[in-house]
């Protein structure tokens, strides 16, 4: 008995034994890599540092929200970042590509346990205010500074990733609220561009009469149907900024001009614009109504440019575009939803933080041209240095094109303005209006009491 | 005791290892949100303890919690009234009728192997209205019941009971072959001796066949219940909880408030809710199966 126990415990010793080795093992190779690095980031210069550092491997992981292979953006992200791993042996760009909403959720679950990738995306002003309280984010002023970084940029546009005046993130775009029309449709119905919200109610129901569904929403993904209603609420509020108002306690959600959106936004609604089942097409399920040509309009941001300009109901210049127009004649058509794009935030806590930022700086020099080259560039945040139509951009891209140079400001998505809790309760209340008639009141009511439960 | 004649220490040391995975994976974490639901906390930033308020939040303040805990019963009451009798009909019959019954029991399996993706997009297309050509739809418009027809999802009255059909039906096969397994368990010899007794089809099974499987049909109960409490794939791809919260479970809204309205303590709190509402049941449940047991017994 005895002698089967002392066996036992040195089998037990033993696992022991290998399991402290292997530590050591991982923890002396950590520790030797940290000295090395150390001493060269304190003492040398950039270029230095990439030489001296050229025999040790480094790894970045760069997570990004460009999976789909077919799309311009993930060609793009994948040319640069082989580009940069030739001229930089030792680096290795490790990406982790996922779609919008996974992204989303893995970061969060990451930021809970202080492990944010090297490079991540986040979004706009609210909603990267929880990650910059939870102080997980490098601040980014001294590199945007290298090689005229800050200077490619559109002026103001910063200022959305930008919190107690240290820039945090890069954005990937910079998008403006449209109406696509597709024109053989609309030639069938013999209806015109709408000029006024009304019209707009009208041609729905011309549309309607003839068969033709009016318009495509992806409304299960409910952000989409709160950006088409705050571009009806910048209207009736003859100007951006309800929602500030709202924040700074001059005004409350059952101001007039609220109830009024909402009202107008029923209108619409109601006069059957959107087609049947609306809450349970996502947001592809929905611009692919509008792409295979089955509706006749469409509400986005100007992103969805480049997929609508390939697609079956793009062919041959068949789709135009339209500012949002007023609503009962309030409101001024060049004020835009503005949809400032997600943006790269670097980790503050990154095992190779200077490489990291040396790497997204290069990136973002080489974003602007790749992404023209790639015919991807409308709507991004940068400058681009190169003439669109002779590129070959479509009549349609140059359209919204023109667009951008119209915009005179506007209001950012209700998500990017208020807190999420607040935010979840907006779009569950807005995505309500398109299955149930509800009194604007109430609506207001629901939105205000939220808010101020999530003050 | 000691049947095994080995020591106590290599009982222990050959249990130890899954003991210390089950703790870990399960024990562990359970305790961590049992205490999250204590703090105000977005999931990231700094926290606050706030003792049972998010509690008396859950309780008194929430006007979705009630309303999906009642649908996640209403999903149970579906699953452990309907769908697990519909199973054991199916079971008894199969066993007595198929001669080679392993071909249909297959294919009864064969949605529960399928991921809930595919299955929520294949019938997100079968209840499509008719524009978009959905199967249920037109075969109504077909037979003249033009006024039957509805956008199935999102009706907020309707949507509910469409995807639990959708779960009902996925999940028949699973439980066909976990009574069909205990029918066939059940020794021919004693069907033999009730034939010579004079009970001979479904009186042999009503006083065969249900008492005999009483144990294997607790397990389908346990697991149909348990199974519907946690349901939150299929209203994730099929409805997203929406319209407006109609088809939001107590899971789908758990999810909602961790990670969307990036109230992470709340969220645990009706984890830990969930928990011991799980807990409560398969205490019931294994009570009043052991007074069936003793009944037939």
């Amino acid at each position: 008995m005895t002698q089967k126990r002392s066996r036992m415990l040195g089998a037990v010793m033993a696992g022991v034994l290998a399991l402290s080795l292997a530590a050591c093992g991982s923890g002396s190779s950590n520790s030797s890599s940290d000295t090395s690095t150390t001493p060269t980031d304190t003492t040398k210069t950039t270029t230095d540092n990439g030489n001296s550092n050229s025999n040790e491997k480094i790894t970045i992981t760069f997570q990004n929200i460009y999976p789909d292979t077919t799309d311009p953006k993930n060609q793009m992200l994948q040319k640069i970042v082989k580009q940069y791993q030739t001229d930089h042996p030792n680096i290795t760009i490790e990406l982790d590509s996922l779609n919008t909403d996974q992204q989303k959720l893995k970061l969060k679950t990451q930021a809970a346990s202080k492990e944010v990738p090297d490079i991540t995306i986040v979004n706009p002003a609210a909603q990267m205010q929880p990650f910059i309280d939870a102080d997980l984010f490098a601040p980014l002023n001294d590199m945007i500074e290298q090689n005229g970084l800050k200077d490619t940029f559109q002026k103001g546009i910063l200022d959305y990733y930008t919190f107690n005046g240290n820039v945090y993130a890069l954005p990937d775009g910079n998008n403006i609220g449209v109406v696509y029309y597709n024109k053989s449709l609309f030639e069938k119905a013999g209806v015109k561009v709408p000029t006024t919200f009304e019209e707009m109610v009208e041609v729905v129901k011309q549309l309607k009469a003839k068969g033709i569904t009016p318009m495509a929403i992806g409304e299960k993904d409910s952000w989409t149907g709160s950006f088409l209603f705050m571009n009806v609420l910048l209207r009736t509020n003859g100007g951006p900024g309800f929602l500030k108002d709202v924040v700074d306690g001059k005004k409350t959600f059952e101001d007039p001009a609220f109830k009024e959106a909402v009202d107008a936004f029923q209108s619409l609604v109601q006069a059957g614009a959107f087609q049947d089942g609306v809450t349970s097409f996502d947001y592809n399920a929905g611009e692919n109504l509008f792409k295979t040509g089955k509706t006749a309009m469409y509400f986005m941001g100007s992103w969805a440019t480049g997929g609508i300009e390939t697609s079956e109901a793009g062919k041959d210049n068949n789709v135009g575009v339209f500012k949002f127009p007023t609503v009962n004649g309030k409101g001024n058509p060049d004020e835009f939803m503005l949809a400032p794009g997600s943006a790269f935030a670097v980790s503050k806590n990154s095992k190779h933080l200077k490489e990291t930022l040396d790497f997204l700086n290069y990136f973002m020099l080489n974003y602007p041209k790749e992404t023209f080259e790639a015919k991807g560039a409308v709507g991004i945040a940068q400058t681009v240095d190169g003439d669109f139509k002779a590129a070959g951009y479509s009549d349609m891209a140059m359209d919204v094109l023109n667009l951008f140079k119209d915009v005179k400001g506007g209001d950012l998505a209700f998500d990017n303005t208020m807190n999420p809790g607040t935010a979840q309760a907006h779009l569950s209340s807005i995505q309500n209006l398109f299955v149930a008639k509800k009194d604007a009141s109430e609506v207001a009511k629901e939105h205000q009491s939220a808010y101020e439960e999530n003050k | 005791m000691n049947v095994l004649k080995v020591s106590r220490w290599t009982i222990a040391a050959f249990v130890l290892p899954c003991l210390l995975l089950y703790v870990c994976l399960v024990f562990i974490p359970i305790l961590v949100s049992i205490y999250s639901g204590t703090l105000d906390w977005n999931g990231i930033g700094a926290s606050k303890f706030v003792g049972f308020a998010n509690y008396t939040k859950m309780f008194t303040n929430d006007s979705v919690f009630w309303p999906a805990l009642g649908r996640t019963f209403l999903l149970a009451g579906f699953s452990m009234l309907v769908q697990v009798p519909i199973a054991l009909f199916v079971a008894i019959l199969i066993s007595r009728y198929v001669r080679k019954p392993n071909f249909l029991v297959s294919s009864y399996f064969l949605p529960v192997i399928l991921s809930v993706v595919v299955i929520g997009q294949l019938w997100k297309t079968i209840y499509n209205p008719a524009s978009m050509g959905g199967m249920i739809n037109q075969i109504l418009i077909q037979l003249g019941l033009d006024s039957w027809t509805h956008s199935w999802l999102t009706e907020p009255k309707v949507a509910i009971f469409a995807v639990i059909l959708v779960s009902l039906w996925q999940y028949l096969g699973y439980h066909i072959l976990i009574q069909f397994t205990g029918i066939q368990n059940i020794p021919a010899d004693i069907y033999e001796a009730a034939k010579i007794d004079g009970a001979e089809g479904f009186k042999a099974d009503r006083y065969i066949t249900l008492p005999m499987i009483v144990p294997i049909f607790k397990i389908s109960v346990v697991l149909s219940f348990i199974g519907s409490l946690q349901s939150f794939d299929l209203i994730m791809v099929m409805t997203g909880g929406g319209p407006a919260h109609a088809t939001d479970v107590i899971s789908s809204h758990m999810y909602n408030m961790s990670f969307l309205s990036m109230k992470y303590g709340y969220g645990s709190a009706i984890a830990t809710f969930l928990v011991f509402v799980c807990l409560l049941a398969t205490l019931i449940i294994n009570f009043l199966f052991s007074r069936l047991d003793k009944r037939y017994s």
